[in-house]
């Protein structure tokens, strides 16, 4: 990257989009302050599972993305950076019911055409992988290239190790301009004088750029259990339900959907998901849509009978209108970048966005053509016209 | 809405005293007991077959047999779930609940709510608390009521409070009195506290009781001394210890150890009158008043109900009584204050989560609270805070401040039990 | 003849109403495992409050030993610790 040593850049959303963005422009020579109304990780960054996933992408732009996003994660698990924090794991995608079975075969061969290793596993197979599995799953298919990193240990080791300055409780008002050019933010009435501005700020991003029509919070439901091994997954790898796909791919689009994933943490808990609340900005979990997340895993991997809930949580994903991530520059706001809109999916494009909106604030190509995402393809839209 | 019952969660003194006070007004109460019986840890019977080693005070006895009697009378007003545990308010306003008996949640519509859960032990960590062997003072205790015997093998009691010196006397009257009896604080040295603390009638007299209960049995007790470290060794425990201004090494089977009470507060939602569904704190699960307090606190929280449900509900005269408990806890804790020390690097804070004060160490000054628990894994654990949260309070000068929304399961709840859970089977 | 259950293949006797954390320090059990790795479990508070004395249940979810009446013929055992990892 160009050196710009005199560029100040004001990076609004301490969640992994903005850390990753805040880590590669300082680490480009960029003075770099991230401000985030509460703190790192505070919002759908610490309340998400860390599933680094392709298997689970809407074939086309997404599944692309998320190859080169999850790449991007192992290039730097080599380089040092995230060394210890992404771990490869397979996700198996598992069908219940003959219909199910269908959708997953269908997917697998979307995935294998995007160029990714699927493998057929059969009942034998996948018990001696995942022994306890229930009865009812009819088919299965292993993505073996898949891996898992926690969100909120990434953004601590993003900044970590970087010089960059973070403010936390700095809850950013209003992005200051001056002759159509973006000068600043304004903090309490304090302003923090910047070059240019990024606005990684998930949902907050709405209120900050009055994209209220275009992003969409949707809430998700999680438990925590306690371990089931210690000191390492339970089970060899992630178990998401064909029901989850069905959510992504946009066949079922119901509130009360869950879309089922057992996720194994490295501490030996699992990390159950989810329910897809559109339009529900809150943090709150109710035991009607637990337990119904509940049965559904117990129906999917009966040993979680031996299992105890430690807590359940939600967080808020921000999903745009047109299901895509919105990433590139602010199309009347000079010196504005965006990058929001990742819905379930930062954890996974996290790094890759960030340093990619890093390069393109420095005035780089982006590493690959991100047109598809630009925020121009709302122009049209009242919010940004 | 006029018949729903009013939730009293918790069996002892505050949560028994606020539902028959309530009951015997004309509403209707929903008790739950995480235990099979009334009583709370202050009055824990022994189990069928057990000898009971220690009555505690007669006015302690006088005061939960009349309690006892008048739940009994008011029987038809009072329902009754024990082995039950409450799980907190989820976020569509469920009172929840864990049947651990027919293992299965279940929700309870409720008109107001008076939490009584009592207190949970404070600990000033050191290296190896978390050994098998290491228990709380108030644990034994426990266990010695319910069985009528002490644990085997050499025991020592170290901390700071007035239970240390109950502990003692009760396994010393059980047949295995402590080796030695630890005191953090230095009471000689706030002879004012001390001098508040005489003009205290009933309690004066159960200290001096204990202390001949210790003395007839030679077991010398140290004020001014703590416990360094302890690690493990063949036969037991290897204690290190400060007594006076020389370190000592003593082997014992059991340590067990206590440094006051908190509120047993972690994620209950705070008391918030105006609130649709009302929810009152009582007894030391509200402020650590103790027993004979208790009782007032939960007449003054039937009293808060009942106000708010717009019946006249008297409390001056119990908010004086309650205010003589409060000037009798704080002469204590003036007379036994000891300073905050560092631990050592290597001390556990967290048990659930294995964390180390140098874990705690390396978070940034300015860390969230957020940042604290998933960073630090402060508070993530089984426990969820009851313990770490009090030591971390102490070390960062201020408390963590609640996780918003509250959380619930306030306790871990089975998954199978939870996922037993459906709104149509809500009772009513 | 008092009644049992067993801590892993250890049968262990107790008295109706007892919990099982109580039957278990009175057979002289402390050590509520595992073996290996940090913070092994042992009865802590005796309230239910700190999950110290959090022992499994064949077939169904752990349970608090000082919550929990002893009933004949549970089969209980050591819940998985920390591991070995420090982090």
């Amino acid at each position: 990257m160009a050196r710009s040593p005199s560029i100040h850049v004001a990076v609004v959303g301490a969640g992994i989009v903005g850390a990753a963005a805040a880590h590669f422009l300082a680490a480009a020579g960029a003075r770099v302050t991230l401000l985030d109304a509460s703190g790192p990780a505070a919002g759908a960054t610490g309340a998400s599972d860390g599933a680094v996933s392709v298997a689970s992408k809407r074939p086309g732009p997404m599944m692309d993305l998320a190859r080169h996003a999850r790449a991007f994660y192992g290039q730097c698990e080599t380089d040092g950076l995230l060394r210890g924090l992404f771990h490869r794991r397979s996700t198996f995608l598992v069908a219940r019911t003959a219909l199910e079975a269908e959708l997953v075969a269908q997917h697998g061969a979307d995935l294998a055409a995007a160029g990714e290793r699927v493998l057929d596993v059969d009942r034998p197979a996948l018990l001696s992988r995942i022994p306890g599995l229930g009865d009812g799953v009819c088919f299965a298919l292993e993505i073996p290239d898949d891996g898992h990193a926690l969100g909120y240990e990434v953004t601590e080791r993003l900044l970590q190790r970087s010089s960059v300055t973070v403010r936390r409780n700095a809850p950013v008002s209003e992005i200051v301009m001056r002759a159509g050019q973006a000068v600043g933010v304004a903090i309490r009435g304090e302003m923090v004088p910047a070059d240019a501005v990024l606005v990684a700020a998930g949902i907050g991003s709405a209120g900050l750029l009055a994209l209220g029509d275009i992003l969409i919070p949707r809430k998700g439901q999680m438990i925590v259990t306690d371990r089931a091994s210690a000191g390492r997954p339970a089970i060899d790898g992630h178990l998401m339900a064909a029901s989850y796909l069905a959510a992504k791919r946009g066949i079922v689009r119901d509130n009360a959907h869950i879309g089922l994933v057992i996720d194994p943490l490295v501490t030996g808990q699992f990390l159950i998901g989810g329910s897809r609340e559109d339009h529900c900005a809150d943090q709150a979990t109710d035991a009607r849509t637990v337990a119904a997340i509940l049965r559904d895993a117990l129906d999917l991997y009966p040993p979680l009978r031996e299992r105890r809930v430690l807590r359940t949580f939600a967080g808020v994903r921000t999903a745009s209108c047109d299901g895509l991530p919105i990433v590139g520059p602010h199309p009347h706001l000079k010196g504005v970048m965006i990058a929001t809109g990742f819905e379930g999916d930062g954890i996974c494009l996290g790094p890759f966005m960030g340093a990619s909106a890093a390069r393109m604030i420095l005035g780089e190509a982006p590493g690959i053509d991100l047109s598809l995402l630009a925020p121009r393809r709302f122009a049209r839209a009242e919010a940004l016209a | 809405m006029t018949d729903l019952p009013v939730l009293v969660v918790g069996g002892g003194p505050a949560g028994a005293a606020a539902a028959v006070t309530m009951a015997e007004a004309g509403l209707r109460v929903l008790v739950v007991e995480q235990r099979d019986r009334l009583g709370g840890a202050i009055h824990r019977q022994p189990v069928a077959g057990a000898r009971q080693v220690w009555k505690g005070p007669a006015r302690h006895q006088r005061n939960w047999a009349e309690l006892a009697e008048r739940v009994e009378r008011a029987a038809g007003r009072i329902e009754l779930r024990t082995s039950t545990v409450f799980l907190g308010v989820d976020g569509e306003g469920r009172f929840l609940f864990d049947d651990r008996v027919a293992g299965r949640v279940f929700a309870r519509p409720v008109r107001a709510a008076v939490v009584a859960v009592g207190a949970v032990e404070r600990i000033r960590p050191f290296e190896g608390w978390e050994l098998p062997g290491v228990m709380s003072a108030g644990g034994a205790q426990v266990l010695l009521k319910e069985t009528g015997q002490p644990p085997e093998g050499a025991i020592v009691v170290a901390g700071s409070g007035p239970l240390l010196l109950a502990v003692s006397a009760q396994l010393a009257r059980a047949g295995n009195p402590p080796l030695a009896v630890l005191e953090r604080g230095r009471p000689w040295r706030s002879p004012r506290a001390l001098a508040r603390l005489m003009t205290a009638g009933p309690q004066l007299g159960e200290a001096i009781s204990y202390a001949a209960a210790l003395a007839a049995k030679a077991v010398p007790y140290h004020a001014g001394s703590e416990v360094l470290s302890v690690r493990e060794t063949g036969e037991g425990l290897e204690i290190r210890m400060r007594i006076g201004g020389s370190d000592r090494l003593l082997q014992a089977r059991h340590l067990l150890i206590h440094d006051g009470l908190e509120p047993n507060r972690a994620g209950i939602p705070l008391p918030a009158p105006e609130a649709n569904i009302p929810v009152f704190h009582a007894g030391d699960g509200r402020e650590i008043l103790g027993a004979d307090a208790a009782i007032l606190d939960g007449r003054r929280a039937a009293a808060a109900v009942l106000a708010s449900l717009g019946r006249a509900a008297p409390v001056a005269l119990l908010e004086a009584r309650l205010s003589k408990a409060r000037d009798f806890q704080l002469a204590l804790s003036d007379a036994l204050h000891s300073p905050a020390a560092l631990p050592s690097p290597e001390t556990l804070l967290c048990r659930c989560e294995g964390r180390r004060y140098a874990d705690f160490a390396a978070l940034p000054a300015d860390a969230s609270a957020r940042e604290i628990r998933l960073m630090g894994r402060f508070g993530l654990g089984v426990c969820q805070g009851r313990f770490c949260g009090p030591m971390i309070a102490e070390l960062r000068g201020e408390p963590l401040p609640l996780s918003s929304p509250p959380r619930w399961p306030l306790r871990p709840v089975s998954v199978a039990a939870l996922a037993k859970f459906s709104t149509d089977e809500t009772e009513s | 003849m008092n009644p049992c259950f067993y801590w892993i293949d250890r049968p262990v006797s107790f008295r109706p109403g007892e919990t099982i954390a109580a039957a278990l320090l009175r057979a002289g059990i402390a050590d509520l495992g595992p073996d290996r790795g940090a913070a092994r479990a042992r009865v802590f508070c005796g309230i239910g409050a700190c999950q110290a004395c959090v022992v499994a249940v064949a077939g169904e979810g752990p349970v608090e030993a000082c919550l929990t009446p002893a009933r004949a013929g549970l089969r209980l055992g050591p819940q998985p610790g920390l591991g070995l990892r420090h982090d």
